[in-house]
């Protein structure tokens, strides 16, 4: 039997590990590396929501604030208010489905083209990533104009092949066609930039074996491509689906909600109450349930996608 | 026997369905021409765009018609002086904020991807909700708030909003960067002597580099055209292009000519800026 040795042996006490500081060095360098993001994120984005989410509470009319507390009296109101729940919710989910699916699947499209070798591909790239290069507002404006009833090219090229011009912007579904085609245009290549980047990145040899396999195109795509781009896919539809849901501006401009409020978005509901119907509190209101609903949303869109792609792993 | 199998992998690989029915060569020429159908839809409004800023002012309500075309608007644009500001200006505040986000957030991104432990965890969670609040919802109270720390219409009060907004997203994405670098260098300039500083600056944003320039790229793009913010947060003192844009074209008169001309002049710049960018953009955002 070896000698037990009197050296003692320095043994990690599992039991009780020492505990971390709460405050040591490690913690001061985490929080001064993320303090000047801290400073500007308290003074220009929490303080000015705590200011809306304060107004939401009070009697605030913008012609008369009397900024009395009054509870949850907005909150009641916009939640009891028909028009809300029936067309400004529902519009915005679908708006929110349609844009991200329909961007998504064309930006993947526009990805595998631009993945490829041809001649002219940096001229095709150039333009495709046109959409990302003109201010949004004066693309909506541009799109307002090319389907304007009277002078807009597309009824003048409706009427050249035989149909009937339409009135796009005066009933409720074409609007909201327009609306979202041109999102979609809007879109469509910041989903290709990024998933060509994704694409870009994938390891060569599954490809090679494939080929050499003879695998056909399409299942290469469905059991090669898709499976190792889905990361890039998740994060790209979490982020724009939190984006889509709070649209605003090429809304605003193409419609401005109407005809009639039926295509209105939360955003532009919230707009509308607060500036045209001047009750900043209603539209805090309205906003900050828009707020918890996306909230609640995108963390179930996250999970239900996350899970999605660990089972496929 | 090596020579043989070399030559059996570089068969063409056999046609199958649709494909083979189409003659030799047709497979390119339909490529060819979804290429063509592709690049024209998209280019269509900005071409559209094009065609109204070279129409004389009596001719922009029939832009299809007509055949008289003219650079006066352009010129008729370049004497306002209020342009030239507003050029500057959005220059000015696009490259400002491009520059202070990225320095705020690259150490945001470290921190959440190198620690783990309850301040990354509550930071991240911080973000996600911030991130998740629309626009409106403090748009509107932050015009209270600049205005009464005497900021509104002035370059910080347009500024820091702007580095406020990407400081969720940019974090999101520099944590991904710094995900993809192999932590074990820091670990070894740490060893060797490095302060946790020098091993930020001197290890591991080099190697995060490109992934910052193609943020740097996206987010001067997107404040060059951001709307919402100029409208609300500035005023005659402080004239943004787009605002300017769209003031162009509001109830009263419709200056399409004006507009369209200025938009393609704000369109130059940003098309400069992707032209020579987009190589590094697709690059850097390989994560």
């Amino acid at each position: 039997m070896p000698q037990e040795t009197d050296v003692t042996i320095p043994v990690a006490d599992l039991d009780h590990p020492p505990k971390p500081p709460v405050f040591g060095e490690r913690q001061r360098f985490m929080l001064l590396l993320i303090a000047p993001a801290v400073a500007a994120l308290i003074f220009f984005q929490i303080v000015p929501i705590l200011t809306g989410a304060n107004a939401s509470f009070r009697d605030w009319s913008l012609h008369d604030p009397k900024l009395t507390w009054v509870g949850l009296k907005h909150y009641i109101y916009v939640l009891t208010d028909p028009g809300f729940i029936w067309v400004v919710m529902p519009n915005t989910i679908f708006f929110m489905v349609v844009s991200v699916a329909a961007s998504l699947v064309l930006g993947l499209g526009l990805a595998l083209i631009l993945n490829q070798k041809f001649p002219g591909r940096g001229l095709l790239q150039t333009i495709i990533l046109l959409p990302l290069m003109v201010a949004p507002v004066v693309a909506a404006i541009m799109i307002r104009w090319m389907f304007n009833d009277q002078f807009g090219i597309v009824n003048v090229v409706f009427e050249a092949i035989g149909l009937p011009p339409q009135p796009w912007l005066a009933q409720r579904w074409s609007a909201f066609s327009v609306i979202l085609l041109a999102d979609i245009w809007l879109w469509t290549p910041w989903f290709a930039l990024l998933l060509l980047a994704g694409l870009q990145s994938l390891p060569k040899e599954p490809f090679e074996a494939a080929a050499i396999d003879g695998a056909t195109r399409w299942r290469v795509f469905r059991y090669l491509t898709l499976p190792m781009l889905r990361s890039v896919m998740v994060v790209c539809i979490v982020i724009r689906s939190i984006d889509a849901f709070r649209t605003f501006d090429i809304v605003w401009t193409i419609s401005a909600g109407g005809p009639a409020r039926s295509t209105e978005l939360f955003s532009i509901y919230a707009y509308i109450e607060a500036f045209q119907s001047m009750n900043f509190a209603r539209g805090s209101a309205a906003a900050m349930i828009g707020a918890a609903v996306i909230v609640v949303l995108a963390m179930i869109i996250f999970r239900v996608l996350n899970r999605w792609v660990e089972v496929s792993k | 026997m090596t020579a043989a199998s070399s030559t059996e992998l570089s068969l063409p690989p056999v046609r199958k369905g649709f494909w083979a029915m189409l003659a030799p060569g047709g497979g390119k020429m339909l490529f060819a021409l979804a290429a063509i159908a592709i690049a024209f839809l998209f280019a269509f409004p900005v071409l559209w765009l094009f065609l109204t800023s070279i129409r004389p002012e009596s001719g922009v309500y029939y832009v299809h018609r007509g055949t008289e075309f003219t650079w006066h608007n352009y010129l008729e644009v370049i004497q306002q002086e209020n342009i030239y500001k507003a050029f500057w200006n959005s220059f000015a505040i696009s490259t400002l904020a491009t520059i202070l986000s990225l320095g705020v957030t690259v150490t945001s991104g470290y921190m959440l991807s190198r620690f783990k432990g309850p301040i990354p965890d509550t930071w991240f969670s911080l973000i996600y909700v911030l991130r998740c609040i629309p626009y409106i919802s403090w748009v509107l109270p932050l015009f209270f708030v600049t205005r009464q720390w005497g900021i509104f219409d002035t370059y910080w009060g347009l500024l820091l909003p702007h580095v406020a907004v990407h400081i969720c997203f940019f974090s999101w994405i520099m944590k991904g960067f710094f995900d993809g670098i192999d932590p074990s260098m820091e670990y070894a300039a740490l060893i060797d002597g490095c302060s946790r500083w020098g091993a930020f600056f001197r290890v591991a944003m080099p190697a995060a580099l490109p992934g910052m320039t193609a943020l740097a790229i996206l987010c001067w793009l997107y404040t060059w055209n951001e709307f919402l913010f100029a409208l609300l947060l500035t005023s005659h003192k402080t004239p943004i292009l787009t605002v300017v844009m769209a003031q162009f074209v509001h109830e009263l008169g419709m200056e399409w000519h004006l507009m369209s001309s200025t938009a393609i002049l704000a369109l130059i710049p940003a098309l400069i800026v992707t032209i020579f960018g987009q190589k590094y953009v697709i690059r850097g955002l390989r994560v």
